[in-house]
């Protein structure tokens, strides 16, 4: 099977990134990849030189928040709940928040950003489940944290992306907190990883079908692929995908999960629901966030502030 | 990206870096990335803004650390570092002196900039190419690889300037403006028979003239003059009117050339600048100089034909 080209400027970061970082990762590497490999260490300074201010919040059981509010916003502010990716086995809440808090600034919003427990120690459904808790913690808090409870966002970026995906079905079918949209991008969504882009680009790119079939492994175990994963697990399998809020999707066209999102986009309109969809071209997973300065990712980054403006009526 | 390139920039300048530098803009390269992906992958590579000026091709632009282009500069520090490659000039927005890893960036940068403008916004046609596919005794394969190298397409034609200079053009595109020097410009031909081009084109030439024109003289306007061409070689002697011609003073000279190249003597004296009257009374002093009548069809082709076998005679070959 051909490979989708990459993006020239993608290809050539991608030379650089890929001496760092296989495109294939296996189980017996979760212990080296949670250590942070290059790329991946939160350096940033969260509070943005000071204008975003930081809360902490333990909601026990082995979950918490931070609460982000840049200084000038407005009380009550909308609010993006962030789900951190990491192919549920990685990652954590402070991790690849600069865009979230991007548009914190730029909109004047607060960015809660959840710290759920990871695959394999904590397997299906922890995940979800904790990034329900905390979202309906938000909810329930809203006016303490002077944050406006009917314009709550969920949004999150690869596993994260699949989790937003999952909370938002969890918030529709248990009657939980209104979201005023979901921002899935590109999103984990499907666990039996046997799309054509999954085959398409194995050992291409980041976050190939291997890599993919460990943090789903990692997720679901002996589950996989059989009768008893659920929708909020594998948004994917969702077949009524109606009653959810306006979703954005993005994916690369060169990467493992474009057949997948393009899909769940495709499910949404077919249920009556609304989505905006973009594809970019040549990209690979995560390309934005690991070569920011491409132009295809300043376009990427453009067109979801553009959506949130939107949507936030702004 | 971010933090490698960090990581990169604070290495020493080990083969490691240098490998991840030239990977970069290999694959850029390979990817036919274009000019601001170049640029941009300049600035962040030496994590500051750099920009690229090319003033033959008017182009100019700026990336910014964060790859965001921003073409409204501040003013160009002389201390910077710069490196240039033929008219592309690419330069880092930071103090000298450049680190080995800068200076790395910025050769590898300029490279690729300039093959990207060369592919993308044309050029001065590498003159060794040009010779190549107006030269006989090259092979065939040869010369057509060149002319597509050049972008001539199907048809061409050669233009001989002084000097031996050689200029190709496509059929129907003109390059390269003429006028500023004598110039022949031969018949548009297919492009494997520019040899031929090339070789009427330099006949051309010797027709042209610097003092009294046409500077710029087309094969194809010559008709038989062409073959009296092959008549006048470097040991011909001239002929009468030929020295005849180069006994008289500029004026009589002006005068007659203006005369037998324009369509009436109102014209010629409107050309010269003079009265009609002027023009009549200097055109019978330099006829008598001359010792023929112009003004009649016998003597009008005598003297064009005196005129142009002197010019072939002050260009033998």
């Amino acid at each position: 099977m051909t490979a989708v080209p990459f993006d020239p400027e993608l290809a050539a970061a991608l030379a650089v990134i890929s001496q760092n970082m296989p495109s294939s990762l296996t189980p017996e590497m979760i212990p080296l990849l949670r250590q942070g490999m290059a790329g991946f260490t939160p350096s940033e300074d969260l509070t943005l030189d000071g204008i975003v201010d930081l809360t902490d919040v333990d909601l026990g059981d082995g979950v918490s928040v931070v609460v982000c509010r840049p200084v000038a916003a407005p009380t009550p502010a909308p609010a993006v709940y962030w789900i951190h990716g990491g192919g549920m086995i990685m990652g954590d809440h402070r991790v690849g928040l600069a865009d979230p808090l991007a548009w914190a600034v730029e909109l004047g919003l607060v960015v809660v950003s959840v710290d759920y427990r990871l695959a394999p120690e904590h397997p299906d459904p922890a995940p979800v489940e904790d990034c329900y808790r905390g979202l309906v913690w938000l909810a329930e808090n809203a006016a303490d944290l002077g944050i406006d409870p009917a314009r709550i966002v969920i949004a999150g970026g690869s596993a994260g992306g699949g989790l937003a995906a999952g909370t938002a079905l969890l918030a529709r079918d248990r009657g939980g907190p209104a979201l005023l949209g979901q921002m899935l991008i590109y999103p984990m969504l499907d666990e039996r990883n046997d799309t054509v882009s999954s085959h398409q680009m194995s050992g291409l790119g980041v976050w190939d079908h291997t890599s993919n079939d460990t943090g789903w492994s990692a997720l679901l175990g002996d589950r996989r692929g059989g009768p008893d994963v659920s929708i909020y697990a594998s948004p994917s399998r969702a077949t009524d995908l109606s009653g959810l809020p306006p979703a954005f999707v993005d994916v690369g066209s060169a990467e493992t999960f474009r057949d997948e999102d393009v899909a769940y986009a495709t499910a949404i309109w077919q249920s009556g629901g609304q989505a905006e969809l973009h594809v970019w071209p040549g990209g690979f997973h995560g390309f934005d966030v690991m070569v920011p300065q491409a132009a295809l990712s300043q376009r990427a980054k453009h067109a979801r502030l553009d959506w949130l403006r939107r949507l936030l009526g702004h | 990206m971010r933090e490698l390139v960090g990581r990169l920039a604070a290495l020493d300048p080990d083969a490691s870096a240098a490998v991840q530098v030239i990977a970069y803009f290999d694959r850029l390269a390979e990817g036919r990335a274009g000019l601001e992906a170049t640029v941009r992958g300049v600035a962040v590579l030496a994590g500051c803004a750099a920009r690229l000026v090319d003033e033959e091709r008017a182009v100019f632009l700026r990336v910014l650390a964060d790859g965001h282009r921003e073409d409204h500069p501040s003013d160009e520090n002389p201390d910077w570092p710069r490196v240039r490659s033929g008219e592309v000039e690419l330069l880092l927005e930071k103090p000298s002196p450049p680190s080995p890893v800068d200076l790395m960036v910025l050769e590898r940068g300029v490279a690729l900039a300039r093959d990207v403008l060369d592919r993308t916004r044309g050029r001065a046609p590498d003159p060794a190419l040009v010779e190549l596919v107006v030269d006989a005794s090259v092979g065939e394969t040869a010369r057509s690889h060149a002319a597509r190298r050049l972008r001539l397409g199907e048809r061409a034609r050669a233009i001989a300037l002084p000097d031996g200079v050689v200029l190709v053009e496509p059929h129907g595109e003109a390059r390269h403006p003429l006028g500023a020097v004598r110039a022949g410009v031969g018949p548009v031909v297919p492009v494997g028979r520019l040899p031929r081009s090339y070789a009427d084109a330099k006949v051309a030439l010797r027709f042209a003239d610097d003092v009294l024109g046409p500077r710029v003289v087309h094969y194809d306007d010559l008709g038989g003059l062409a073959a009296v061409a092959a008549a006048v070689g470097p040991a011909t002697a001239p002929s009468p009117d030929v020295v005849t011609l180069g006994t008289l003073p500029a004026w009589a000279l002006e005068t007659l050339h203006a005369v037998v190249t324009s369509t009436s003597l109102r014209t010629a004296a409107t050309h010269l600048t003079l009265h009609h009257s002027t023009l009549v009374d200097r055109l019978g002093r330099a006829e008598h100089l001359l010792g023929w009548e112009v003004r009649e069809p016998g003597g009008r082709f005598r003297l064009q034909l005196a005129f142009a076998l002197r010019r072939l005679h002050a260009h033998p070959e």
